[in-house]
């Protein structure tokens, strides 16, 4: 196993910024070790220096290694209750009020389980064609896995039991099929959606927001980084637009964290300041 | 093991037939234990509360289930909440995580004993109880690396000894505990 120290992931960071201006710098410590020394290993490479030369040489695997930086959700439908929540609540009554204006938005799609998660709520609710969906990546490799439906087998039953707990009303097996080594998702599910890549500060982050789906992102990221990010999503939701963050996510550490008010505390729920 | 060692944490992770002996260790602590208790103990994904709930019934000491990037404060134990890995940074701060399971498991016990170890290095306590999977073998013989002390529950008075076994294999532990014995090492903390 590699292990990195303090020193090895300070050079990989300035060696980044050097070669492609992107500033991990704010990224939370451990977890972005972990994420490092993972990706060491994926990529049979060896320490600090053998991962900084590729990065140097092969543009191609800085792509690559975006992708695998970031990480990933961990099932589809995590915290059925959210998603109940969502169904009987929130999209069952701000939808119908803003056809063809409610767009939402997910800023960090990897793996897309939560982008298919939301798809299959509004198609059992017939809602697809009522709403805008932006998905967004900080790699284009993401982008290339979300759309071919590429799904990890092993997450299967964890998602099963989910959905039946989030009160899906179809059967989850109609949304998979399954291959040797992977599942493959139902990609009609996501054929209107916009896929687009942002950089990792989520620069020219789409406006008029009215949900922003953003769950167990913000814990990878350091105080002065998360507080950049909320603002980000602050200004890109429209006036009462709700952001979802992970349950065991607190935002008010920080100073960007007034411009949201709580909604719905078991769920991590949150609404934009009417500031007036 | 002498108490006028200046300890910063015990860390106990535990499985299957770890919850009476986490009840007991807990009930056994005083209001005023001078530091953390990390808790990394296996647990379903799908449920979020209870948990807390049921091991506050006799604890002496505040048990809370942190947020990301909470602070540490002596003489309350943290429970890793269901479906987050608990890492501890440096400055006495939890870092959660959602990254892959390890062992089967997230939270995974050698996921927080290793970022525990490399935090509090010589300054930690790592305890292994009962359980029925490896989880928590590679992450004791970590904090013993750093200078940390190691203790095993007796597998002779586990419930499920795979875990302490494993443990063992791993790491020869400076004390093989029944419950009683861990609860009188912790006692003598101050």
């Amino acid at each position: 196993m590699t292990e990195l120290g303090i020193v090895d992931i300070r050079e990989i960071i300035r060696a980044i910024k050097s070669f492609y201006n992107y500033d991990f710098g704010n990224y939370a410590l451990t977890s972005f070790k972990q994420r490092l020394e993972r990706l060491i290993i994926r990529n049979n490479l060896t320490n600090a220096e053998s991962l900084i030369k590729k990065l140097k040489d092969e543009p191609d695997f800085f792509d690559i290694f975006l992708h695998e930086i970031s990480v990933p959700s961990t099932e589809m439908f995590r915290d059925p209750s959210l998603w109940r929540w969502l169904r009987e609540d929130l999209l069952s009554t701000s939808v119908e009020k803003n056809i063809g204006k409610f767009k939402i938005w997910l800023p960090n799609c990897v793996s897309g389980s939560e982008l298919f998660s939301l798809t299959i709520l509004l198609s059992e609710m017939k809602l697809m064609d009522k709403v805008t969906i932006i998905a967004s990546s900080v790699s284009n490799k993401s982008i290339e896995i979300i759309k071919e439906g590429q799904y990890d087998l092993k997450k299967i039953e964890v998602s099963t039991e989910n959905y039946i707990r989030a009160n899906g009303s179809g059967n989850f097996t109609d949304y998979y099929r399954l291959d040797r080594y992977y599942a493959f998702r139902d990609i009609s599910l996501i054929h209107n959606v916009e896929f687009n890549k942002l950089n990792i500060n989520f620069e020219n982050a789409p406006t008029n927001v009215k949900l922003i789906l953003f769950r167990n992102s913000l814990i990878y990221y350091n105080p002065t980084m998360q507080d950049r990010i909320l603002s980000v999503l602050s200004n890109s939701l429209s006036a009462s637009g709700n952001l979802i963050t992970g349950i065991k996510e607190r935002i008010a550490g920080v100073s960007s964290s007034k411009d949201f008010e709580i909604v719905n505390e078991a769920e991590s729920v949150y609404k934009k300041r009417i500031i007036g | 093991m002498d108490d006028q060692m200046n300890y910063k944490a015990v860390i106990i992770g535990g499985s299957a037939g770890s919850f009476q002996v986490v009840t007991k260790i807990l009930s056994s602590l005083p209001k005023t234990f001078p530091i953390p208790v990390l808790l990394c103990l296996h647990r379903l994904k799908h449920v979020r509360s209870g948990f807390v709930e049921a091991l506050s019934l006799k604890s002496n000491i505040l048990i809370e289930e942190p947020y990301d990037k909470d602070q540490l404060k002596p003489g309350r134990a943290y429970l890793a909440p269901a479906n987050y890995h608990m890492y501890i940074e440096l400055a006495n701060r939890v870092a959660l995580s959602t990254e892959d399971v390890v062992n089967h498991s997230r939270p995974s016990i050698d996921l927080s004993f290793i970022t525990a170890a490399n935090a509090y290095r010589e300054k930690l306590i790592g305890i292994i109880l009962s359980g029925a999977n490896k989880d928590g073998a590679y992450g004791l013989k970590k904090v013993h690396d750093c200078g940390g002390i190691t203790i095993v529950q007796d597998p002779n008075e586990c419930e499920v000894k795979t875990m302490t076994t494993s443990a063992l294999q791993l790491t020869k532990a400076d004390f093989v505990y029944n419950t009683d014995q861990i609860i009188r090492f912790l006692q003598k903390i101050n």
